[in-house]
């Protein structure tokens, strides 16, 4: 009887195993899909946040698209 | 009622139709700017319109309304470009602070303070701005 035992459960853990590499694989499918919807509208009232580092040469190679950009939206710049 | 009295009426009303559609046209259209001249919202250095005082409701949607759209911008430009959503929001606010706070209307900068442009002088700017 011991070895019948044995078997299942080691047959439940590969059952186990298997459930885990499809989540692993289901994550980054999710994160994708997480960022195409993203692109719509934000979630939230955005609040002042510069904690972050800008980095000036991004700044200055961006420049010119932002002025284009506020150019061409007079009612949302 | 006679003829020329009803379209005399419809004159008027046509007219009123136009001016009105006009004026939410412009209302639509220039949205940030007038909230800029009310003194209630200002720009922040964070890329997006915030509110200066306490918001009531209709206010609070208006600035929503907006930055909404900014962010999309932002988002969209961020990706064709390969930067941060950050950095093209922080670019932004450099450019609007230099070109759209008039005086007396009301920035933000970087420490969070919200403060009001002096006559004749031009909005201090962050640091990383070109």
């Amino acid at each position: 009887m011991t070895p019948a035992i044995l078997t299942r459960l080691r047959r439940d853990a590969t059952r186990g195993a298997m459930g885990l590499a499809r989540c692993l694989l289901a994550a980054p499918v999710a994160a994708l899909l997480a960022g195409c919807v993203q692109v719509s509208a934000p979630e939230k009232p955005i609040e002042i946040n510069l904690n972050i580092n800008i980095r000036q040469e991004v700044v200055v190679r961006l420049q010119q698209d932002v002025k284009n950009l506020i150019e061409n939206n007079p009612g949302v710049f | 009622m006679n003829r020329r009295t009803k379209l005399i009426l419809a004159a008027v009303i046509g007219v009123a139709a136009v001016v009105g559609g006009a004026g939410v046209a412009y209302a639509m259209q220039d949205a940030s700017g007038q909230l800029r001249a009310s003194g209630q919202a200002g720009e922040q250095a964070d890329g997006y319109l915030g509110i200066v005082g306490s918001p009531s409701a209709d206010l609070r949607a208006q600035v929503d309304a907006v930055n909404i759209k900014r962010r999309a911008y932002y988002t969209d430009l961020a990706a064709k470009r390969g930067a941060k959503i950050e950095e093209v929001a922080a670019t932004t606010a450099c450019e609007l602070f230099r070109t759209k706070v008039g005086p007396g209307q009301y920035y933000r900068g970087t420490d969070g303070t919200w403060r009001q442009r002096d006559a004749g002088a031009p909005v201090p700017l962050p640091g990383y701005c070109g």
